[in-house]
């Protein structure tokens, strides 16, 4: 095909502090085309994405639309130029109806009384003629509020479409469908394609892919390491693609941990998320647990910690079962987590250092529910030593603290609070290398005390770096439950990305 | 996908501290600034306001602000915990008002009266704030219906008639002195001391910083939030009751119009003391000066003789100019 491209980007560049995110991108994308990107966390992928579609800059390198050299300054200005980006955050508004979302901002007016109104019969209109297009059937009247996932999902596709893009990107479409609901969103991706629209359609589902995409492009340290058709795009060479060759694990612990059991999860459920988990966790052992977004992993976590109801299955802690999980009683028992969200769930930011880490501990600091300063200043500053927190003082407010410190603030307010299991969601989000570093150190040195840890991380590396043992999640499933010596990054890869249904094949 | 947008988000390491010694001194600054205003207040009154330094009169003072001040102690403690309660001023119209019927018209002895509204006035806030965590409703809204209700409680179980209530040893828990100081003032300057040791030296007091800080983060620490929240209306509902205790006492008498408006000269004087309606800041010292702020500034507005709508005019914009303040003096966001 000698036809010129829908898309071209060329030798697109971008850096964070700290990290070269896009070094020298080239891509081309012709219309009517299915391209899978794929690529693993940190490979540039999304940063790409998000230049696409408006969200942020390139540093350098040249954008090409239909021809048209295009710089894209904002959201607005991709849509103009007939890019329109479906993320997996949903970005709907809960109280406006399907219509109104669909044409938010853009709504057909008229005047009543003399006043700009909106024209909600237009509205509707020209919503149900998006919908129409997907030939999904949902009423446009209806309030977003009360659809279901799946159905928001369609609302914001139907939404891009609204737009009448050349270039649909859709970011992780199916990461919070239900199987069923994933045939019907991969039927409408190739009917948009049969239509002339190009899609960029990013998922780590392989086995989605055949079905949907023409072919896939593969995203590694910043750049786009090759793109195959898709019939010659077997899970192997992906996974290869995906990794190269470079990586190697650089510690060498292989401990089994055969001490007693601290922790059980037998059969848990709950809907959508946990589809039957059991597992063991022993004295002093790290279990990581790798698995794509959407696989369940922190919702597990969740349910553990008694932030979210299991509809089935229990949760046994040193041998007595925990019939309705709170954080207070999984406090009570030795358990604590360090959730995914720092800022939002894990820190006070407005509490000094000290208060940050003698929350989780304020009976150990205190007589008689008053609250011994002493006590408190030891406690705070024994930790402050012990994790090497890099703080002027124990005084100062914990938002003054870098992304790593912070992360050493909730790690070590459960350490005062002597846990004996500790749930770690994502540990290293957003911190530096030399932090991360630090963590995994810590992660060891705290199961060589004997404090059990569940390690979950969406980057693979770190998991096989810290673990003695690494569950393998998919949709909500125990995958592959491999001991470190028999991991590998292909392996854990490969299982997370491919269906059970497949792998069993 | 999102490890990109993560190194976005947070950059490599940073030279961390600088903010925070900044950040205590701004609250030195915000705090010693009322300070100032204060004494600056209090000389310029002393100097135009003929009357205004005589012991008499700041005596005076100090016994009106007793009654705003003693709830302002439990508001602070609300404000912290980033809630908030707008049912006091009726919870003190209500206390008043059943002293009167169960003191004067069933019969009760005032001991047994007195126990019996504290107890009804705390349950009250129990109410409020198992309201407030067990359905999730704000508690702003919870305590709107409250200041209704209860007010409208007080009417009716008066007939809207004052009851007169004549009782030596009653009249003075409102107006008597001990030493020359009015009996209210001690108790107020009391239960200040009370709340700022229960703030800053016990678990509970650093719960609800934590909890107004948030809520998520405190929750997931295993501290019992809702507990927490509870409490913090509980303990508005009991300071309110005290407050209209000793005003039935200074009134002698009952009377449902009374304490309207008391909220928001509660809350405006726990805001100009610098506590953040966002919860997880503030202190008692704070209050203390923001209560005898608005104190001074109605006295010495009424000695010197300004008229009242220009006084409600003057509060406001007082309100307006803290709040500005400590805006301007907080950190800026970064992303």
């Amino acid at each position: 095909m000698d036809t010129v491209p829908i898309l071209e980007a060329h030798q697109v560049r971008k850096r964070y502090p700290g990290v070269q995110a896009l070094d020298g991108v080239d891509f081309r994308l012709e219309a009517g085309e299915v391209r899978a990107l794929i690529g693993k966390n940190g490979a540039g992928k999304s940063t790409f994405v998000k230049i696409l579609s408006g969200a942020t800059h390139p540093d350098s390198g040249t954008l090409t639309v239909q021809g048209r050299p295009t710089v894209i300054h904002s959201p607005a200005e991709a849509f103009a130029s007939g890019i329109a980006t479906v993320y997996q955050e949903m970005s709907l508004v809960m109280g406006l109806s399907v219509a109104e979302n669909i044409l938010l901002g853009r709504w057909p007016r008229s005047r009543r009384l003399g006043m700009p109104t909106i024209d909600t019969r237009r509205t509707v209109a020209e919503a149900r003629e998006a919908l129409d297009l997907m030939g999904v059937s949902l009423n446009p009247r209806e309030q977003v509020r009360r659809l279901s996932v799946p159905q928001r999902q369609m609302v914001e596709i139907a939404k891009a479409i609204s737009f009448k893009p050349k270039v649909l990107i859709l970011d992780e479409p199916t990461s919070s469908l239900p199987a069923h609901e994933v045939d019907a969103l991969l039927a409408l991706v190739r009917r948009l394609a049969e239509s002339g629209v190009a899609v960029i359609y990013v998922s780590h589902r392989l086995q989605e892919l055949p079905r949907v995409a023409d072919s896939l492009t593969v995203f590694r340290d910043g750049r786009q390491v090759g793109t195959i058709p898709m019939p010659e795009a077997t899970p192997e060479r992906i996974v290869q693609m995906m990794i190269g060759s470079e990586w190697k694990r650089s510690s060498s612990t292989t401990r089994s941990a055969t001490g007693a059991v601290r922790l059980s999860v037998k059969d848990a459920v709950r809907k959508r998320f946990i589809r039957g988990v059991s597992f063991d966790l022993h004295e002093g052992e790290v279990l990581g647990i790798a698995g794509l977004l959407g696989s369940g992993r922190t919702e597990l976590l969740r349910a553990i910690f008694g932030l979210d109801r299991l509809d089935a299955g229990s949760i046994v802690v040193n041998g007595r079962t925990v019939r309705r999980p709170t954080p207070i009683r999984m406090k009570s028992l030795g358990v604590g987590m360090t959730p995914e969200d720092r800022k939002g769930e894990g820190i006070v930011a407005s509490l000094s250092v000290a208060k940050n880490l003698t929350l989780t501990s304020l009976d150990r600091i205190s007589n008689a529910r008053v609250i011994s300063r002493r006590a408190e200043r030891d406690l705070a500053g024994g930790m402050v030593k012990a994790l090497s927190i890099r703080t002027p003082s124990t005084a100062v407010q914990a938002r003054a603290l870098s992304g790593g410190n912070q992360q050493k603030l909730v790690i070590g307010k459960w350490l005062n609070s002597q846990v004996q299991v500790l749930l770690m969601d994502e540990p290293t989000r957003g911190i530096d290398i030399e932090a991360k570093n630090q963590v995994y150190g810590l992660v060891r040195e705290l199961a060589a005390r004997g404090i059990s840890i569940i390690f979950v991380s969406s980057e693979i590396e770190e998991v096989l770096e810290v673990s003695d043992r690494i569950l393998v999640f998919n949709r909500g499933r125990i995958a592959a439950d491999l001991p470190i010596g028999q991991a590998t990054l292909e392996n854990v890869l490969a299982i997370s990305m491919v269906s059970e249904e497949q792998a069993a094949v | 996908m999102s490890a990109d947008q993560r190194h976005e988000a947070v950059g490599g390491p940073r030279s961390i501290p600088e903010a925070a010694p900044a950040g205590r001194f701004r609250a030195f600054l915000a705090r010693s600034g009322l300070l100032l205003a204060l004494i600056i207040l209090f000389v310029v009154l002393a100097a135009v306001a003929p009357n205004f330094l005589s012991a008499r009169n700041l005596l005076n003072v100090l016994r009106q602000v007793s009654f705003v001040g003693i709830i302002a102690c439990g508001m602070t403690m609300a404000l912290i915990g980033a809630e908030v309660d707008l049912s006091v001023g009726s919870v003190v119209a209500l206390t008043c008002c059943l002293l009167g019927v169960l003191n004067q018209k069933l019969g009760w002895p005032l001991g047994l009266a007195i126990a019996a509204v504290l107890v009804e006035s705390t349950l009250m806030g129990v109410f409020a704030g198992w309201i407030r965590v067990k359905w999730d409703i704000p508690g702003l809204i919870v305590t709107i219906a409250l200041m209704l209700s209860l007010r409208g409680l007080a009417y009716v179980v008066t007939n809207a008639f004052p009851i007169p209530i004549t009782n030596d040893s009653f009249a003075f828990l409102g107006s008597g002195d001990v030493l020359g100081v009015p009996f209210p003032a001690i108790l107020f300057l009391l239960t200040m001391a009370l709340f700022g040791f229960i703030s800053t030296r016990t678990v509970y007091g650093r719960s609800v910083y934590a909890v107004g800080g948030n809520a998520e983060a405190t929750r997931l620490s295993g501290i019992p939030i809702n507990r927490v929240r509870i409490l913090l209306f509980a303990t508005t509902g009991l300071l309110a009751a005290v407050a209209g205790i000793l005003l039935t006492s200074r009134l002698s008498s009952a009377n449902a119009g009374v304490a309207v408006g008391w909220e928001f000269d509660v809350i405006s004087a726990v805001i100009i003391g610098g506590t953040s309606l966002f919860g997880g800041e503030g202190s008692m010292f704070g209050t203390l000066l923001g209560v005898l702020f608005i104190g001074l500034l109605g006295n010495g507005m009424v000695m010197l003789g300004v008229n009242p709508y220009y006084q409600q005019v003057a509060r406001g914009v007082i309100i307006l100019l803290a709040v500005l303040l400590s805006a301007l003096q907080r950190p800026k966001t970064t992303a």
